[in-house]
């Protein structure tokens, strides 16, 4: 709960999801990256530069901004085709940006991965069927998009919870360090075909073992 | 895809970001997470926890209890087992004779049974290894629960100590609104919550509470079956552990429940179309895990004596003692007289020479004569108790700020009575209602729960609203009076509520109130902080018009220092003490007096008289001693507390938490006062008489009592609407109350919102020895209040006195109960495992349950700890809600 969450809604057709997704999956990314952290001995740091690219859209009309780092990229270009090979032909899904950061805990339990922001981006696909249709759906796209684009800009510009930037020794708790070009925050790419139904299983079960130890 | 590079460029090609004036570079210093505590996960758990530590006074002492639990636990399954199997009792009443060569004395260890006999009864009983099997297993569990609680609760403590700079061995000294006041400090440094800079009382306690307030809602609606109308038993409350489990497993957290996690509730359940579909779903669940329970209706009931053994608290049984019969108590002190002389002459005897119980039955006729004086004494009222119920009832009212209405004034009857008991039930209720219970939620959840599922599935998409920071909470904590308010209870004009909306017995503005006065510093929505001034400004008025010369009776404005620095120095308190009560006995009518005022002034007698005597005896009970200092002399509790320089420390706070309280149920009394005044509709005049305290309380006549009581009681209960509770001849015959008549001539008939109406005159034989004769609701009958006599002019001093000690005695109270705290932790323990052979309380679980915050002994919404938290003991606390 303790976490913000934003939900943006696209209306697509199938060629479109690819698209779209990595548009606003990387126009989050590209706010939420910093430079690599260079640490210094007396505990200060300097922050390296982070190039961007523009991409233009083949199905869409639209072009976004993304963080320059092709190790990124291939990162959410899998999640995203995953995510569009799991929809179906007029399916809905929702494709979820998670920031988080872990919390060491002690001994018994496993480090904690607290979110601090989800972006739920959720997808209708459409089918058209003539190619003007498709005409018009590709501005249409393209424009949505754009607003979505100054959406999230408008989120993510308000003054709210960030982590604090950590010591050398805590990186790697709030940034993903693995990328050698960029350092984005702690994110996971999650996606979920239709409503699952109700709780599941294991959340329960989960739940029942928590409950039935507390005090 | 097209792919264009940008002018955008690096100007080297490596990726080593190290121009090469590094000293020109921007250097940033990184702030790191110097607390583990911003942004934690679960704040709803985390809250709670926070809680929980506070109410158990700390690590350590959480830490003992614990470990003598699970020690207890041990010790009764092995030696139950043990007696039952490995005892020879033929040895031990000499059916057997037992060989020995040296001596003819038979010991202990004669009468046991060698290892391998023992294992092999233990062995040839089924019974007992399915017993053995259950309660081990819910001994590990209990351990494994010990164990993850120890884990977590250290971090709570490292929170205490690291953020909250508290540390635990002050934490029985701090009130959890001080708490609280801490936590809301420090987000904004730790930033707890991201989702706001700065936290609100009432955001914690709506994550405190967030699953409590929708079942006390839920009871409040009446749309949950509890309430159930027997054919031999008349209406009864049916609410035990098994099935609020069971409620929670169903809406809350269970496989499929309505709620997604912890703080959002299934998007599906907000929208209003397939409300039909899902109310079939739940209720198909509902019948499933009704016939989960019939199945594991044996291992639950084994499980559940198990677990009663573990959860008992106290019960106020002040009320109660009231309805003893006065021939009971005259047989028993006899009995015990005679009982006791001839225990001393034995107890003597046996002083003079040891050998006398070697004589054949002396042990046991002794031990026979302490049981007989010990049960006697149950049965011989306190001799200071006065019978004057609706006093009495005032008081609790005073503390769990609710009552029926048809209560009012039939305090006395045999009916309210087992309303009454409905609240705080006796043990011997409790532990049956817990053993039939898992035969009985089966039934309760598939007969009855599962025809209400689509109006539960409503309640849920109608009062679920989604709050900043919080998630989704129940509608009725908002604590909206314009959302939820009833007009009956002063929200008349403020309240755009349908009679759906409305919380039934005002327990929106109570609700609102309580809050208010516990937290002083919240600040509400616009209309609220109105309506709340404007309460507190009509109580204060009144409170002023009663004692014109002397200050009102503003609680918060007041000194509370100087006026317990007074009474400290003050002479002897308890002659103080004692005039209250004698006050309350004999004296102080003013028949003109405003209703409000009225309202706190049969506040005060009797919190004189009994309150006092209620918190002794709760402190005697809780610690053991502390009653008895206090019992003692007056001074000898001020010594304790004078000697305890921690105690000097918290005087400040534990005086204006008091005050805190204090003012809460002032305005408790003088809402349900107004109420009772608004829905009686058209109010008649009535003049106050004169009584005659001779005359025997059995003597008011049945009929006139028993009509109205019973018109009162067929008010459907969930639609309570005032309108409908006037009272057909509320011109003529109905008669109002003495407060507001004389409210009415107090203040003048332009002041008086209410009107008035005929006077009519009833004579009251009896009323035994006085307090404020409620007049029930439309009732004929009136009684006499004692306050005749005396001039306006004494009330004052009067009031203030007797709240003044009140305060005294709640802090001594208090600060004995602390004190003992710091002593230890382990007599703790002890006490509370003797209390459990008292009465027994359980509808504290009503809507919440001993280990769990609820604080508040009257658990309005979004109230989590009302007072400090050892107020709770002393009061009685219940399951207001469910009546």
């Amino acid at each position: 709960m303790n976490c913000r969450s934003e939900v943006l809604e696209v209306t697509v057709e199938a060629r479109q999801v690819e698209e779209a997704m990595l548009a606003l999956l990387h126009t989050i990314l590209l706010h939420r990256s910093t430079g690599k952290f260079h640490y210094k001995k007396e505990g200060t740091y300097s922050i390296g530069t982070v190039g961007t690219q523009d991409i233009d859209c083949d199905f869409i009309d639209f072009t976004f901004v993304r963080v320059s780092s092709e190790e990124l990229d291939r990162v959410i270009r899998k999640a995203v085709s995953e995510f569009k090979d799991a929809l179906s032909s007029d399916g809905m899904g929702q494709i979820s940006l998670e920031f988080y950061q872990k919390k060491k805990s002690r001994w018994p339990f496993s480090d904690e991965c607290i979110p601090w922001e989800v972006w739920s981006i959720k997808v209708n696909m459409v089918n058209l069927a003539n190619e003007q249709e498709r005409q018009i759906c590709r501005e249409k796209v393209g424009e949505k998009l754009g607003d979505k684009v100054i959406n999230v800009v408008e989120v993510i510009n308000r003054h709210e919870y960030l982590p604090k930037m950590p010591t050398q020794s805590e990186v790697d708790n709030v940034f993903d360090t693995s990328l050698k070009d960029v350092q984005p925050y702690l994110y996971k790419i999650t996606y979920q075909i239709t409503d699952s139904l109700g709780t599941s299983v294991s959340t329960t079960m989960r739940r029942l073992i928590k409950d039935t130890l507390a005090l | 895809m097209a792919h264009f590079e940008t002018e955008y460029q690096r100007l080297e090609a490596s990726y080593s970001d190290s121009p090469p004036g590094e000293e020109n570079l921007l250097m940033h210093v990184p702030e790191g997470s110097k607390s583990q505590w911003h942004h934690i996960e679960n704040l709803d758990l985390f809250f709670q926890r926070v809680y929980n530590l506070h109410q158990k006074n700390g690590f350590t002492c959480m830490l003992l209890g614990e470990i003598f639990e699970l020690v207890q636990l041990l010790f009764v399954v092995g030696f139950t087992v043990f007696l039952a199997n490995c005892v020879d009792y033929d040895v031990l009443f000499a059916n057997k004779f037992v060989n020995h060569t040296d001596s003819s004395k038979v010991t202990l260890p004669d009468a046991i049974l060698p290892m391998d006999v023992c294992s092999a009864h233990i062995r040839e009983n089924t019974f007992v290894i399915f017993l053995l099997i259950i309660s081990g297993v819910f001994w590990l569990h209990r351990l494994v629960k010990f164990l993850y609680n120890v884990c977590c609760y250290w971090e709570i403590r490292s929170f205490y100590i690291n953020a909250l700079k508290m540390t635990m061995s002050e934490l029985p000294y701090v009130t959890w609104q001080e708490v609280q006041a801490r936590i809301i400090e420090i987000q904004k440094e730790h930033q707890i919550c991201i989702h706001k800079k700065e936290l609100t009382e009432l955001d914690i306690y709506h994550r405190i509470l967030r699953f409590k307030n929708y079942m006390v809602a839920m009871v409040n609606k009446s749309l949950l079956p509890v309430r159930f109308r027997l054919p031999a038993l008349g209406d009864s409350v049916f609410y035990t552990r098994g099935l609020k489990y069971n409620f929670e497993l169903i809406f809350f957290w269970g496989p499929g429940s309505l709620f997604e996690n912890e703080w959002s509730l299934k998007p599906e359940y907000k929208r209003g179309g397939n409300r039909l579909e899902l109310a079939d779903r739940l209720a198909s669940r509902i019948l499933w895990i009704g016939i989960a329970n019939l199945l594991l209706c044996p291992v639950i009931l084994v499980w559940q004596i198990l677990y009663a053994f573990f959860s008992y608290t106290e019960a106020a049984s002040k009320y109660m003692n009231c309805f003893l019969s006065p021939l009971l108590t005259v047989v028993a002190k006899n009995v015990a007289f005679f009982a006791g002389s001839l225990l001393a002459v034995l107890i003597a005897l046996t002083i003079y020479d040891e050998d006398v119980l070697a004589v054949e039955h002396v042990l046991s006729s002794i031990t026979l004569l302490g049981v007989c004086i010990t049960v006697c004494r149950s049965f011989i009222p306190d001799k200071h108790m006065v019978f004057c119920p609706e006093q009495l009832l005032r008081v609790i009212l005073a503390h769990i700020h609710y009552m029926p209405d048809h209560w009012q004034g039939n305090a006395h009857r045999y009916e309210t009575r087992d309303q009454f008991s409905q609240l705080f039930q006796y043990k011997a209720v409790f532990i049956l209602e817990e053993l039939l219970s898992p035969v009985v939620t089966p039934i309760i959840l598939i007969f009855c729960l599962r025809r209400k599922s689509l109006e539960i599935i409503d309640f849920f998409r109608n009062f679920t609203v989604e709050v900043v920071g919080v998630g989704d909470t129940c509608s009725f904590a908002q604590m909206d009076v314009r959302q939820h308010g009833h007009p009956a209870w002063m929200s008349e004009g403020k309240t755009e509520a349908s009679i759906y909306q409305q919380a039934e017995d005002g327990k929106t503005e109570l609700s609102l109130m309580h809050f208010a006065i516990t937290n002083p510093h919240w600040q509400p929505p616009r209309e609220t902080t109105h309506f709340i001034s404007q309460l507190k400004e009509r109580v204060h008025r009144e409170a002023a018009g009663a004692s014109s010369d002397t200050h009102p009776l503003s609680l918060s404005e007041s000194e509370p220092r100087s006026l317990v620095a007074n009474i400290l120095a003050g002479p002897s308190t308890l002659a103080s003490v004692h005039f209250a009560c004698d006050s309350s006995l004999t004296n102080s009518g003013v028949p003109e007096m405003p209703g409000g005022a009225a309202a706190l002034r049969s506040l005060s007698p009797i919190s004189g008289s009994l309150q006092l005597r209620g918190s002794l005896s709760a402190a005697h009970r809780a610690s053991g001693f502390t009653g008895r200092t206090m019992t003692g002399s007056g001074t000898d509790a001020r010594t304790v507390s004078s000697g305890s320089s921690a105690w000097e420390g918290q005087l400040t706070s534990l005086v204006l938490s008091e005050y805190a309280s204090t003012e809460m149920s002032i305005h408790a009394l003088y809402m349900h006062e107004l109420h009772k005044q608004q829905s009686r509709g058209d109010l008649s005049r009535h003049t106050w008489h004169r009584q005659e305290s001779d005359e025997s309380s059995d003597s008011i006549p049945d009929e006139v009592r028993s009509e109205p009581n019973a018109r009162s009681r067929h008010v459907p209960r969930s639609h309570t609407f005032p309108t409908t509770l006037t009272s057909p001849g509320a011109g003529s015959a109905s008669a109002a109350s003495g407060q507001s008549s004389s409210q009415r001539r107090h203040s003048g008939p332009a002041a008086d919102p209410f009107g008035a109406g005929a006077a009519k005159v009833v004579r009251t034989p009896l009323v035994p020895m006085g307090g404020w004769a409620e007049e029930g609701k439309a009732s004929s009958r009136h009684q006499e209040p004692l306050q005749e006599e005396t001039s306006e002019d004494e009330l004052p001093p009067h009031t203030q006195k007797v709240i003044i000690i009140i305060i005294i005695i709640k802090v001594w109270q208090k600060s004995a109960v602390s004190f003992f705290f710091k002593l230890c932790c382990l007599f703790d323990a002890f006490v509370l495992f003797l209390s459990r052979f008292r009465l027994h309380k359980p509808y504290e679980e009503v809507l919440s349950q001993s280990t769990h915050p609820h604080p508040s002994p009257y658990l309005h919404f979004g109230s989590s700890s009302s007072s400090p938290r050892r107020e709770n003991r002393s009061v009685p606390q219940g399951l207001s809600e469910l009546l």
